[in-house]
């Protein structure tokens, strides 16, 4: 087995891996914050994938207009990602303990699937990809297109951001103030509500993000979101609630993971490995690995 | 139990006659499963298959309810093991196996799978189960797709051509009754209890001696056999299955929809759930000719939204006559006692001769640490049979950390032995089986149990395990003891703090216990009920031979009934002395009585 053969695949994976963690962020994010687990996270992913692949052959397939595109998406997912949990889910807050969670279970898990019909019966059930033609850099035999190096170079800037305003910001310290303890928080004039709407929204935009990007690499279709949930899902296991950095080495894991798994067994298995990881890391930790918690 | 027999309660037929819910309910069912079996006889195709698809419907619907309903856990992946279940039937049929028998195999092969996937799945709890449950369905779809020598892949299994309508329809009338009945029972089977107390509270379950992880795991098993008998009988009656069909996702949370919308938990909840949802499909299916889906998530999320609790829990429900009899909540009841007959003097334990040389209770260097903060540091005591210890110390000093090491809350280092055995490994509920009873400084009663049920369910997990009938005459003895007799046949979440704190007592000692540990139960009381607690430790200690640890503040309390004295500071013993003694040390003046109490000259 060539050497390079092994590191192409494994850049590949390292690829779509960042994207995996950068969804993965939000999921982590709106968990740790918000303690909901948004069911329909993967679906925005799908749809931002399908509405971005609409507006750039709409925009005339410019790669510039990509950076719009994206930048739109993101705004317009994140007032999105805040009315509803404005609408939808705060209010269950005020309900029994048992009742808030199915609730909310319940309301995600409707939004996933009205979500993903009402995109299939606007758009098209079909995959849809964002196709970019771009220069590829060559060390040797192994190949590297240019957008793509930028992209994973735009996932790891905004790790950083990310992880700045999680540490440096205003609403970084709220939202820890309001993690911890939420009476505390509104007695010094910080709002659950609004602060778990801010990262609600925030998780709904990195997913917008996300979709975006991950079209550009593979089609996506407006179905395809919960197996991609379930990738966060397990990335967030593997790699802690709230910690940006484990759930970054997590995803990239997951992402070359799946690459070799593909490589080596069949491409049909290597969306099986996430869940197949999810049940072991279940069995072989079981207070969880990095933050999976008992309640 | 012969003994205390004769001194219990004689127990007057019920004051109220039980309209739905008790073994009336299952005749009922029965009967109806007899009318429904005429349907055929109609010779509308199209109605028998109405009714078929409504009773596989009801029986996935009522049988995911006996996780989520009976013990809490939303399992979102119920619908995997009505696919495998269609599979292995199918897989079973085609190759020549009697269709009875094909049936059996995939009530088998589920109740299996079940039993392995509840290792990984009930590692967690609340919206994780719910989310790892939900990803069972993707892989079982993914398996059903890539196995193609076993399932046929994408193409799917074509059953052979038969005409089987009917008898499925048999079938699937048989098996809704047996769910229906089997639900009946077991919400009033110590079983049924057990997953009372696990959706109330895993730990106050565990240490009143209930094992929860088998009685999890046979519950999965249980819902999983009857998925798959859901499973085989719809796919025999379609006589085609692939992936798509039996995994999909879309149809996958409609029975999850169908339970909660009906109103999880209680015995009718399912029924009416599936009756309207089954209804309002059936209308779009006619009226739609696209976004079904989308209908269907709608009705999941505003569900979700507005009436998680399900509609039997609102007030519209309970304000209409025809479902107000549905709405009621199962509880097992027995009719209480006479007033004069309920303040028995005998409590239904055993009376003990404590030994006072005898050591129950050995601790040798316990220690426990969280991090850094070692909040129980080496500490050793005896405390021998008979006796009634005071624990006390400032707070955070390590008190009720030590509780929760004695009884295996947490695993300390050190050495425990109790009686001879050495509690090392020890589960809560083999803790709770030995002998040592406790309450929680904050109250865990059961909150959606009755009174009567929150201390029969302890009785009827002890080691002689009385019916849980049996146990509920017994409770009334513990309710009247505490000073709950007229709160008997309320929830416990209705109970004041004072109440719930001496519910918890009653519980305690319907385990029997050799040792109680009592964490301030007496704080907040007035000075008259203090009097009447002390005066029940007393008689706790007198008449049944009890050994007593008491964590209490309220220093007058314990100075009326201690043996000994013990004061902890930052998780060490300063001081282990009889009370004259221990009031006397300068270090446990300072430590806890503080400096106020050395100049007074206490």
């Amino acid at each position: 087995m060539p050497v390079d053969i092994l590191i192409q695949i494994a850049i590949g994976g390292i690829l779509i891996g960042g994207l995996y963690a950068l969804f993965a962020f939000g999921l982590s994010l709106i968990y740790g914050v918000a303690r909901i687990l948004n069911f329909a996270h993967g679906t925005l992913l799908a749809i931002a994938g399908v509405l971005g692949s609409i507006l750039y052959g709409l925009l005339g397939a410019n790669p510039l207009a990509l950076i719009g595109i994206i930048a739109l998406l993101a705004v317009v997912f994140f007032g999105f990602g805040w009315a509803f949990h404005d609408t939808l889910l705060a209010p269950l807050k005020r309900r029994s303990h048992f009742e808030a969670s199915v609730g909310t279970v319940l309301t995600t898990v409707g939004a996933l699937i009205v979500i993903g019909d009402v995109a299939a019966a606007l758009a098209g059930p079909r995959p849809r990809n964002i196709p970019i033609r771009s220069d590829v850099l060559e060390f040797g035999d192994i190949l590297i297109p240019v957008s793509q190096a930028w992209m994973l170079a735009a996932i790891a800037l905004l790790t950083v951001v990310l992880h700045l305003v999680l540490t440096r910001s205003w609403y970084g310290r709220a939202v820890r103030a309001v993690t911890q303890d939420h009476v505390g928080a509104a007695l010094c004039g910080v709002r659950a509500r609004v602060i778990h709407g801010i990262t609600f929204g925030l998780g709904a935009s990195l997913a917008a993000v996300a979709g975006v990007l991950y079209a550009t690499v593979y089609p996506i279709d407006p179905y395809a979101g919960f197996n991609l949930t379930v990738k966060a899902f397990t990335i967030i296991v593997l790699g802690g609630v709230g910690n940006l950095l484990g759930a970054l080495a997590a995803g990239l894991f997951l992402g070359v993971a799946e690459a070799f798994t593909a490589f080596f067994w069949a491409a049909e298995w290597a969306s099986a490995l996430s869940i197949f990881l999810l049940l072991a890391i279940l069995v072989a930790f079981p207070q969880g690995f990095g933050a999976a918690r008992r309640t | 139990m012969t003994q205390h027999e004769a001194t219990m309660p004689r127990v007057s037929p019920p004051a109220r006659p039980r309209a739905f819910g008790g073994f009336g309910t299952i005749v009922g069912a029965a009967a109806a499963g007899v009318l429904a079996l005429g349907v055929p006889q109609l010779g509308v195709p199209y109605v028998t298959s109405l009714a078929f698809t409504f009773l596989v419907f009801f029986v996935l619907a009522q049988s995911w309810d006996w996780i989520g309903g009976l013990a809490g856990y939303v399992n979102l992946g119920h619908f995997a093991y009505y696919g495998i279940g269609a599979y292995a039937f199918s897989i079973a049929l085609v190759s020549g196996v009697p269709t009875p028998v094909c049936f059996l195999i995939a009530a088998a092969a589920v109740a299996m799978i079940a039993a392995l996937l509840s290792f990984p799945l009930f590692r967690l709890t609340g919206d994780y189960f719910a989310f790892a449950t939900l990803a069972v369905l993707p892989l079982a779809e993914l398996l059903a797709f890539n196995l193609v020598p076993l399932t046929g892949g994408a193409d799917g299994i074509v059953l052979p051509p038969r005409y089987v309508l009917v008898p499925a329809f048999y079938t699937a009338v048989g098996l809704a009754v047996v769910t229906f009945a089997l639900s009946v029972l077991l919400a009033r089977s110590r079983f049924g209890y057990a997953l009372k107390s696990i959706r109330n509270d895993e730990q106050a379950a565990e240490v009143v001696g209930i094992r929860i992880f088998p009685a999890k795991r046979a519950v999965m098993v249980l819902s999983g056999a009857f998925a798959a008998l859901a499973g085989a009988v719809h796919a025999w009656q379609l006589s085609y299955i692939d992936p798509p069909t039996v995994f999909g996702l879309n149809v996958a949370l409609v029975p999850v929809a169908m339970a909660l919308f009906g109103g999880s938990g209680l015995l009718w909840g399912p029924l009416v759930g599936v009756v309207l949802l089954f209804s309002v499909q059936q209308y779009l299916l006619v009226n739609m000719t696209m976004l079904h889906a989308t209908v269907y998530g709608l009705i999941i999320l505003l569900i979700g939204r507005f009436m998680p609790g399900g509609l039997l829990r609102a007030s519209v429900a309970r304000a209409t006559p025809l479902l107000r009899g549905l709405t009621r909540e199962v509880h097992h009841e027995i009719a209480p006692a006479p007033a004069a007959a309920g303040r028995e003097k005998r409590l239904p334990m055993p009376v003990r001769k404590p030994d006072p040389d005898k050591v129950l209770l050995s601790l040798k260097g316990i220690t426990k640490a969280f991090g850094g903060n070692v909040a129980v540091n080496a500490v050793t005591l005896d405390v021998r049979e008979g006796e009634v210890i005071g624990l006390v110390g400032a707070n955070g000093s390590g008190k009720t950390t030590l509780f929760n090491c004695i009884s295996k809350v947490y695993e300390p280092t050190g050495t425990l032995l109790f009686d001879g055995t050495d509690m090392k490994g020890l589960r809560r509920d083999q803790v709770a089986g030995i002998g040592v009873g406790r309450t929680f400084q904050n109250p865990r009663p059961f909150g959606d149990l009755t009174v009567a049920e929150n201390i029969a369910v302890a009785a009827t997990f002890r080691a002689d395990r009385p019916s849980m009938t049996a146990a509920l005459q017994e409770a009334q003895s513990y309710a009247a003891f505490v000073g709950l007799e007229e709160r008997f046949t309320q929830r416990a979440d209705a109970l004041s703090l004072q109440e719930k704190k001496s519910l918890e007592l009653a519980r305690a000692l319907a385990l029997h216990p050799k040792l109680l540990l009592v964490d301030e139960v007496a704080s907040g009381l007035t000075p008259a009920e203090v009097k009447r607690f002390v005066a029940h430790i007393r008689e706790i200690r007198e008449v049944y031979g009890v050994t007593v640890i008491w964590v209490e503040h309220i220093f007058s309390a314990l100075a009326q009934i201690v043996d000994r004295l013990v004061v902890l500071e930052q998780g060490q013993v300063i001081a282990d002395a009889p009370l004259a003694e221990a009031v006397r040390d300068e270090r446990v003046l300072a430590a806890y009585l503080g400096s106020a109490a050395t100049k007074e000259g206490h």
